[in-house]
C-alpha cells in the first residue's frame, strides 16, 4: 500500500436504528483505481454503509474522506465527484433513455456526451425507448450511465447485477472492468461471490455490521489455509465428532449441511467414508471442490452468504 | 438554471404521455360542468311554490290572489284544505302557504282607519334562505292592495332596471367553481399522489445523491404543473364560452392572477400532504378527507350564503371559498385585482403559510 493514494477513507462509521445497529464502527480505505468490493449476506450493513458514503444517510457516528471531502461536512463537494447507482431504483418510466440522460446531466455543472455515453452502455438500439420498456439488463446499465454522466471519479454500484441473467451479468462485468481500465475507482456491493472473485482488486467481507476481513480475493482464499472443501449430509441425526476426521483442518457446519476444510482431499474422504461405516450411517449430496470465497465466509461466520 | 429548464421539460413530458390521466383530469370538470349546466342552468336559481287557503271566497280574496299570481316566481297552488298545506309546508313540497282566513274581504271592504287585517302566512324556518324570498313577494303583494284600498300616491318610487350584463345564470355561477375545483383537485391530489409516488419508487432517493437541489426540484415542479393547470383553465373556459356563452366580464389579467394564486396554495398544501404521507396509498385518502369538504363547502356548487349559520367560520377560512369567489367576482361582475384585495391576502395567507409547513414536512425518502 506505499504508493498507493487513497481515495476513500472510512473512520469509525456507525449507523444504528433505535437499539439495531446496522453499521458498527466500519474502518477501511479504498485505493485509487481499484475495484473494491463490499461483500456479506443480506443485512451485514453492505448497502447502509454505501449510502452513508454518498450521503443518503448520515452517520451517526464516525466519517469518511471520499475523493478529500468529508462527507459530514461537504456533501455537495463529495456528491461532484461521485457517481451513484442504487439499489432497486425506478426512474421516471416515461422518458425515454436519451432524455433521462440530459436531465441527470443537467444536475451537474458539466456533463459528458451523451451519444459517447450511450454508446459505451450498449444502449444506442434503445436511445429513443421509454424506460418502460427496457428489459432488467438494459435498466441497470441506464443506472450506470447516470451515475457516469458528469464523468465522477469514483461510482458507486449497489448490487449491480442482482436479478439479472447469467448474460446480463458479465455484460455489466465487462462494462466495470472497462471502468477500471479508465481509471475510475469503483466500490461495490454484492452477495455472489463469483461476481468478487472476478471484480475486486480487494473485498472487505462484512456481517452483522462488522468488517470482518479485508484482502485481494486470493488472499482471503489463501488465508483458509487449506485448498478443499467437502461437503455432505447425513441423512439421520448423527453424533460424530467431525474433527476427529484425518487431515481436517476447519469445520464449517449449517443446519445438517457439513462442510469439512482440508489440505489432503484422499486421507479426509477416506477417514470420512470409514467413520462413516464404522457408525452405519449414509453419506448425502457428498461433493468435493476448491475452496472458495464462500468457504472464506462461511469459515469466518459460521453462515452462508446467501441463506437458503 | 439547465436542470430547472430540462426538469420543467421532463415533468411536462411525463405530464403529455400519460394520455389518460390528462384526459380524465379534463374530462372530469368539463362533463360536471356540461351536466349540472344544462340541467339547472337557465332556471332564476330560486321556485317558489305558494299555497292559498281562501276560506274567504269574496271578490276582494280574488283580488289578492290575481295580485300573488302576477309574480312569475311564484307558482300558486290553490286549496281548501289548511291542515294538509301546513303538512306539506313541513315536508318541503311547500315554500309558503298563506290563509286567507274568513272576514277579509269584509274588513278590507270596510277601509277606512280600522285596525289593519291579519293575514296568516306560514314559512317554514328550516328553509330560511327561500322563506324569506317568498315572504317578502307576498308583502309586495298585499302592499300593493293595501295602497290600491287607501288610494296612495308614493312621493317617491324606485326605477328598477335590470341589467342585462348582471342578469346571472346558475352557469354564470358554475363555471368559475368548476375552475377552482379543477385548480384544487389537480394540484393539492395530483401534487400529492405524485411526490409521494416517486419517493416510495426510489425517484426522489436516486435524485438526492446528485447535486441537484431541493428548491430546483420543486420550482421545477411548480412552473411545469401552472402551465398545465393555466392551459387546463383555459380549456374549460373554451368550452364554456362555446357552450354556454360565458365570458370574462373583468380583466383576464385578474383571472390569471387568481389561478396563479390558486395553483400555488394548493400545490404547497400538495407538498404537505405529500410529506406527512408514508405511502401513496394513504396519500389519496388525505387529500379526500381535505378536497371533498371544500367542494361542497367552499362555494363551488352552491354559494357559500347558503351554508348554515354554524359552518359560516369554517367555510370563510377555506382557500377554495376564497378563489371561487375571487374567479367569479371577476368573470361574473368584472371585479378589478384592486376589489378583491382580501381574498388575494388570503390566498396569500394560505401559499406562505403552506409552503413554510411544506419545507418543514419535505423528505426526499
Amino acid at each position: 500500500m506505499e504508493s498507493l493514494q487513497e481515495i476513500i477513507k472510512v473512520q469509525g462509521l456507525v449507523k444504528r436504528y433505535g437499539d439495531f445497529t446496522a453499521v458498527d464502527g466500519s474502518e477501511f480505505s479504498v485505493h485509487k483505481g481499484e475495484v473494491f468490493g463490499l461483500l456479506g449476506p443480506n443485512g451485514a450493513g453492505k448497502t447502509t454503509t454505501l449510502e452513508m458514503l454518498v450521503g443518503l444517510r448520515k452517520p451517526d457516528d464516525g466519517t469518511a474522506m471520499v475523493g478529500g471531502f468529508d462527507i459530514t461536512r461537504e456533501l455537495d463537494k463529495v456528491k461532484e465527484v461521485i457517481g451513484v447507482q442504487l439499489q432497486s431504483t425506478t426512474l421516471f418510466e416515461l422518458l425515454t433513455v436519451e432524455e433521462i440522460l440530459h436531465l441527470y446531466g443537467s444536475f451537474y455543472r458539466d456533463h459528458i456526451s451523451i451519444p459517447d455515453l450511450i454508446e459505451d452502455m450498449l444502449l444506442t438500439e434503445k436511445k429513443d425507448s421509454r424506460i418502460k420498456g427496457l428489459s432488467g439488463g438494459q435498466k441497470q446499465r441506464l443506472a450506470i450511465a447516470l451515475a457516469l454522466v458528469h464523468d465522477p471519479q469514483i461510482i458507486f454500484l449497489d448490487e449491480p447485477t442482482t436479478g439479472l441473467d447469467p448474460q446480463a451479468r458479465r455484460t455489466l462485468w465487462d462494462i466495470i472492468l472497462r471502468l477500471k481500465d479508465r481509471g475510475k475507482t469503483v466500490v461495490l456491493t454484492t452477495h455472489y461471490m463469483d461476481e468478487a472473485h472476478v471484480l475486486c482488486d480487494r473485498i472487505a467481507i462484512m456481517d452483522q455490521g462488522k468488517l470482518i476481513a479485508l484482502d485481494t480475493p486470493g488472499e482471503l482464499v489463501k488465508n483458509l489455509q487449506s485448498d478443499s472443501a467437502v461437503e455432505f449430509r447425513f441423512d439421520e441425526e448423527a453424533d460424530v465428532v467431525l474433527e476427529e476426521i484425518e487431515a481436517v483442518k476447519q469445520v464449517g457446519s449449517q443446519k445438517d449441511v457439513h462442510i469439512l476444510y482440508t489440505d489432503d482431499l484422499q486421507k479426509t474422504l477416506t477417514s470420512l467414508i470409514a467413520t462413516a461405516s464404522e457408525k452405519e450411517l449414509k453419506l448425502v449430496d457428498l461433493q468435493t471442490r476448491t475452496a472458495t470465497l464462500e468457504d472464506v465466509f462461511i469459515h469466518m461466520t459460521g453462515r452462508r452468504l446467501r441463506e437458503g | 438554471m439547465r436542470a430547472y429548464y430540462q426538469l420543467t421539460l421532463a415533468q411536462l413530458r411525463i405530464f403529455l404521455r400519460n394520455r389518460q390521466v390528462l384526459f380524465w383530469t379534463l374530462a372530469f370538470p368539463i362533463f360536471l360542468m356540461i351536466m349540472l349546466g344544462s340541467f339547472l342552468g337557465n332556471g332564476n336559481g330560486i321556485s317558489l311554490t305558494v299555497a292559498v287557503v281562501d276560506q274567504d271566497k269574496s271578490e276582494q280574496s280574488k283580488v289578492l290572489v290575481e295580485e300573488l299570481k302576477k309574480n312569475k316566481a311564484i307558482s300558486i297552488e290553490k286549496s281548501s284544505d289548511e291542515k294538509d298545506m301546513l303538512q306539506q309546508l313541513k315536508d318541503g313540497d311547500l315554500q309558503l302557504v298563506v290563509t286567507i282566513p274568513e272576514g277579509y274581504g269584509k274588513s278590507v271592504g270596510a277601509g277606512g282607519n280600522a285596525e289593519p287585517f291579519k293575514l296568516p302566512v306560514y314559512y317554514n324556518e328550516t328553509n330560511l334562505t327561500v322563506s324569506q324570498v317568498g315572504l317578502q313577494l307576498v308583502n309586495n303583494a298585499v302592499d300593493t292592495i293595501s295602497k290600491k284600498q287607501v288610494d296612495y300616491k308614493p312621493a317617491v318610487v324606485t326605477d328598477s332596471k335590470g341589467v342585462e350584463a348582471l342578469n346571472l345564470r346558475y352557469i354564470d355561477f358554475l363555471v368559475p367553481g368548476i375552475v377552482a375545483m379543477m385548480i384544487m383537485s389537480n394540484n393539492m391530489n395530483g401534487v400529492a399522489g405524485q411526490i409521494s409516488s416517486w419517493r416510495e419508487r426510489g425517484i426522489l432517493r436516486r435524485m438526492q445523491g446528485t447535486t441537484l437541489k431541493a428548491s430546483t426540484f420543486i420550482a421545477a415542479q411548480i412552473t411545469a404543473r401552472f402551465m398545465l393547470n393555466g392551459l387546463q383553465a383555459m380549456i374549460v373556459l373554451g368550452v364554456a364560452w362555446a357552450v354556454f356563452g360565458i365570458e370574462v366580464r373583468g380583466s383576464w389579467l385578474t383571472v390569471i392572477a387568481f389561478v396563479t394564486l390558486g395553483t400555488l396554495a394548493f400545490m404547497a398544501i400538495g407538498f404537505i400532504i405529500a410529506g406527512i404521507a408514508k405511502t401513496p396509498e394513504s396519500a389519496g385518502p388525505i387529500a379526500g378527507f381535505l378536497s371533498f369538504p371544500m367542494l361542497f363547502l367552499g362555494g363551488v356548487f352552491f354559494p357559500i350564503k347558503d351554508m348554515p349559520e354554524f359552518l359560516q367560520p369554517i367555510v370563510q377560512i377555506l382557500p377554495i371559498a376564497h378563489l371561487s369567489h375571487a374567479l367569479r367576482e371577476t368573470m361574473n361582475v368584472g371585479a378589478s385585482f384592486m376589489n378583491l384585495g382580501m381574498e388575494a391576502v388570503i390566498l396569500g395567507c394560505w401559499l406562505v403559510g403552506a409552503f413554510i409547513a411544506a419545507s418543514f414536512t419535505f423528505k426526499w425518502e
